[in-house]
């Protein structure tokens, strides 16, 4: 049987044993000429909204049983007629109630599903002084109505996809037409087509998919928490993804230099954003390349160093059992693990955890010589200086290390090297036909404007220029 | 991704040319020319000036090097002509390649046997020419602006310790200029890399113009490092090999610093990284060309390349004295075949427009 018959009987039997778990219930009640049943996921559904938009009204329903006469009674804002049952099926997962009544050959499924939320709060990765706190949650509708709050156009289209055979995860493609280029918005939407995946947990699993080169450790598809930031990026010309579970959403296409941006850069004068974002790069830079240089001088060009600094760099190291490489292997070994604990750890620890980790460790390891105090003072500023660039972490810690090895075997021509690949793989890389280094490779000078230099509002009246967008001007 | 746009061949011209020409050439000019250093360095730069205008002429046809040789010669002396520039490149590739190797084991290393040290960049020079040529484009982008900060930086730390005065009296040079002219030579092959080049760069109005005037400015910051160079070391000249990384070392903040100006040279050591993979890059392009350009060609020619670079590296690992003597004396004569006159005689060829 494929579709609802007119025996209700039948249907109800049918729809069980395409859904025996034993959270799908049936409700059975009679209204004076017609027999109704209701199928619901118990979970999903709130069951207080159907009793009072669905039951209550039926049970006095008094008219034809036809479709658009049971309709009319029920007081649900969100209601179709399906016939597949496969369909009745999936919305009855989907936490949307199938009504049946005996003689019609079509169900009406009404929108009471049960919403679990929590209260929309400022994202802990992404936190700004100046500017809006809110951040997106895991409930898929709040944060498009954060977006819609917004953009209150018909421009902002919102089309629904769903993603995962199993899961069959929402998935919310977002643009503004006419500012987004038609080619990306059907890429976005050819690719999550072509997505044959059982569950979709979170919203980093469509980026595998999205990417155009999806091994790579170069990130490739932009995320944010932030409402603003996305809807920011929308105006710019890209398109969006918020994922049904997840609250971090996607944004393709990507640049690299927009996690050197924050959101906060837009709220403060522009020369201020300009110095933070140098700083930001250069911490980034710092954090990469210090602790390679500092094992490749040491182990092959102490020259590098100026007299004094080698003076007491030598003095610090001179009874330390292990070579530079491994020391400061050791070292970063250590600040990943604490890293990884603090994170994980309950908050009460996290405090302790620290103290022993930062102190203790640290204190004693190098009174009891098994590190050098250099060693440990270079790690700990690469350590933060990482998370200057918060949305890159993953991506430089990887490089940091790689960089660490290549110094310890080949010293600092190999560092030359590595980052010669690393820009040479840059350039060449592109996602949805943009290229991921652009406004610096291919060179943008209009879309220099706001990259690392920031400049004023009034001097940015186009969109970026790379991101192709038909509607070319946002500052008239 | 597959064109090279006019901006970025100006990049290319201007800020990444002339870096090729800072490393052992200085030393080998003075050794010659003395205090007249700069003008073989200013004859070779203004015939090349001459030959990138010839060669950018030819842009505007939009054919590569080897179709308009194919259209004038034929398929089969297209192709030998082809191999043979292929194989120039590749002995084009030698000499930069030998002095970079002995330039990052003299100023990277104390103790790293330098085939240790420079083996890595086999590697990266087969994944770079397994790319597409007109990929370098966008790394001239990214390059640029490391050159010039490079270059700036050097300079700028040079200009202070620098006698200008021992440039004077000019003339005093003169009876060792063409002896410096020739040994030059194998120094100066930009235009015949530009040949490779046709076909994917972008036309527009005035490129040849522009192109040449851009190769010019480099060549001018080029004759100002190296009269910087001779103002700084004067008769000493001819021992300082690996000038650039040696002109900033007296600058009076390093005694408080350290070698900051390392900084420099690390950028410049990244430039000369990708400005040395260049000439093979240009042979892996003629050949993929040549035969029909086959989707793994350009991988298996960029590994076979860097595997008998590598090998002539090894075998030549104590050999560099023998291999400049070489190249510079009796192998002279092939730079200025392939580097003047087929560059100048690629105007002759026909150029009907590309289709």
């Amino acid at each position: 049987m494929k579709n609802v018959s007119k025996d209700l009987a039948k249907t109800t039997e049918a729809l069980k044993k395409l859904l025996p778990a034993e959270d799908i219930l049936t409700f059975s009640f009679r209204s004076e000429k017609t027999a109704f049943t209701c199928v619901f996921a118990d979970p999903v559904t709130d069951k207080e909204l159907l009793g009072e938009q669905v039951i209550r009204p039926l049970s006095r329903f008094a008219g034809e049983p036809k479709a658009e006469e049971v309709g009319r009674h029920i007081t649900s804002p969100e209601m179709k007629k399906v016939r597949a049952l496969d369909e009745l099926a999936q919305e009855i997962l989907a936490g949307n109630p199938a009504v049946l009544w005996e003689g019609m050959d079509e169900a009406i499924v009404t929108g009471t599903k049960k919403v679990f939320t929590r209260a929309i709060a400022e994202p802990s990765t992404d936190v700004a002084v100046k500017g809006p706190r809110e951040g997106f949650i895991e409930d898929m509708k709040t944060n498009t109505s954060l977006i819609r709050r917004r953009f209150k156009t018909g421009e902002l289209r919102i089309e629904t996809a769903e993603v995962g055979r199993r899961s069959r995860t929402s998935v919310a493609v977002c643009y503004l037409d006419g500012t987004a280029e038609r080619e990306v918005v059907d890429e976005v939407r050819a690719k999550l087509g072509e997505i044959d995946i059982d569950i979709v947990p979170d919203s980093s699993y469509l980026t595998h998919f999205l990417s155009s080169r999806p091994y790579s450790l170069v990130k490739q598809v932009g995320t944010t928490e932030k409402p603003d930031i996305f809807c920011a990026k929308l105006a710019e010309g890209r398109v969006g993804l918020i994922v049904d579970g997840s609250p971090i959403a996607l944004t393709v296409p990507y640049l690299l230099i927009e996690d050197f941006q924050s959101s906060e850069d837009y709220f403060v004068p522009p020369y201020r954003a300009t110095f933070t974002r140098l700083l930001r790069l250069f911490a980034l830079l710092v954090a990469i390349y210090l602790p390679a240089f500092y094992v490749a001088a040491q182990l092959f060009k102490l020259q590098l160093f100026p007299v004094r600094l080698l003076l007491t760099i030598a003095g610090s190291i001179r009874d330390i059992p292990f070579s530079p490489s491994l020391e400061m292997l050791l070292v970063l070994l250590v600040l990943e693990v604490l890293n990884e604990a603090s994170i994980r750890m309950p908050k009460y620890v996290g405090m302790a955890l620290s103290v022993v980790g930062a102190l203790v460790l640290g204190e004693t390891a190098v009174s009891a010589g098994f590190v050098s105090t250099p060693a440990i003072i270079i790690i700990a500023f690469s350590g933060i200086g990482l998370y200057a660039v918060p949305n890159l972490i993953e991506q430089t810690s990887v490089l940091r290390l790689a960089m660490l090895l290549v110094a310890g075997s080949v010293g600092t021509y190999g560092i030359i090297l590595l980052t010669a690949f690393c820009f040479l793989y840059l350039v060449t890389t592109e996602n949805f036909r943009t290229p991921l280094f652009a406004p610096f490779s291919p060179l943008i000078g209009k879309d220099l404007r706001d990259s690392v230099i920031k400049y004023n509002l009034g001097s940015l009246p186009t969109r970026p220029k790379v991101l192709k967008s038909p509607n070319k001007r946002r500052l008239k | 991704m597959n064109r090279i746009s006019p901006r970025q061949l100006f990049f290319f011209l201007a800020c990444v040319a002339p870096v090729g020409k800072i490393v052992l050439l200085p030393a080998r000019l003075a050794e010659f020319a003395k205090n007249d250093l700069i003008f073989p360095a200013a004859v070779h730069f203004l015939v090349q000036a001459l030959l990138v205008f010839c060669v950018l002429l030819l842009v505007k046809c939009g054919k590569s090097f080897y179709e308009l040789l194919e259209d004038t010669f034929g398929k089969i002396a297209a192709k030998i002509v082809i191999c043979l520039f292929a194989l120039f490149l590749l002995f084009a590739a030698l000499l930069p390649l030998l002095e970079q190797k002995l330039f990052v084991q003299s100023v990277f290393y104390d103790t790293l046997p330098s085939l240790v040290a420079f083996s890595p960049f086999f590697l990266f020079a087969a994944f770079l020419c397994a790319k597409p040529l007109a990929g370098f484009g966008r790394v001239w982008d990214v390059l640029a602006p490391i050159a010039i900060a490079g270059m700036a930086g050097v300079l700028l730390l040079s200009v202070g310790s620098a006698d200008y005065a021992a440039l004077l009296p000019v003339g005093a040079g003169k009876a060792g200029f063409f002896e410096a002219l020739r040994t030059a030579a194998s120094w100066f092959f930009d235009s015949a890399l530009l040949l490779p080049l046709l076909g994917k760069i972008d036309y527009e109005k005035g490129i040849a113009w522009k192109g040449t005037l851009c190769y010019l400015a480099g060549a001018a910051v080029a004759l100002f490092f190296l009269a910087t160079f001779y103002g700084v070391f004067a008769e000493t000249s001819v021992n300082q090999l690996f000038a650039f990384t040696k002109t900033s070392k007296y600058f009076s903040g390093i005694t408080v610093l350290g070698r900051i100006d390392y900084l420099f040279i690390f950028a410049l050591a990244l430039v000369m990284a990708f400005y040395c993979a260049m000439p093979v890059q240009a042979c892996v392009e003629c050949v993929n060309e040549a035969f029909g350009r086959r989707p793994y060609l350009p991988t298996l020619l960029s590994v076979a390349f860097a595997a008998i670079l590598f090998t002539l590296s090894v075998l030549l690992d104590y050999r560099f004295g023998e291999v400049l003597f070489a190249v510079t004396g009796a192998l002279v004569w092939v730079y200025p075949v392939f580097t003047v006159l087929v560059p100048a005689l690629s105007l002759l060829l026909r150029r009907d427009h590309a289709k």
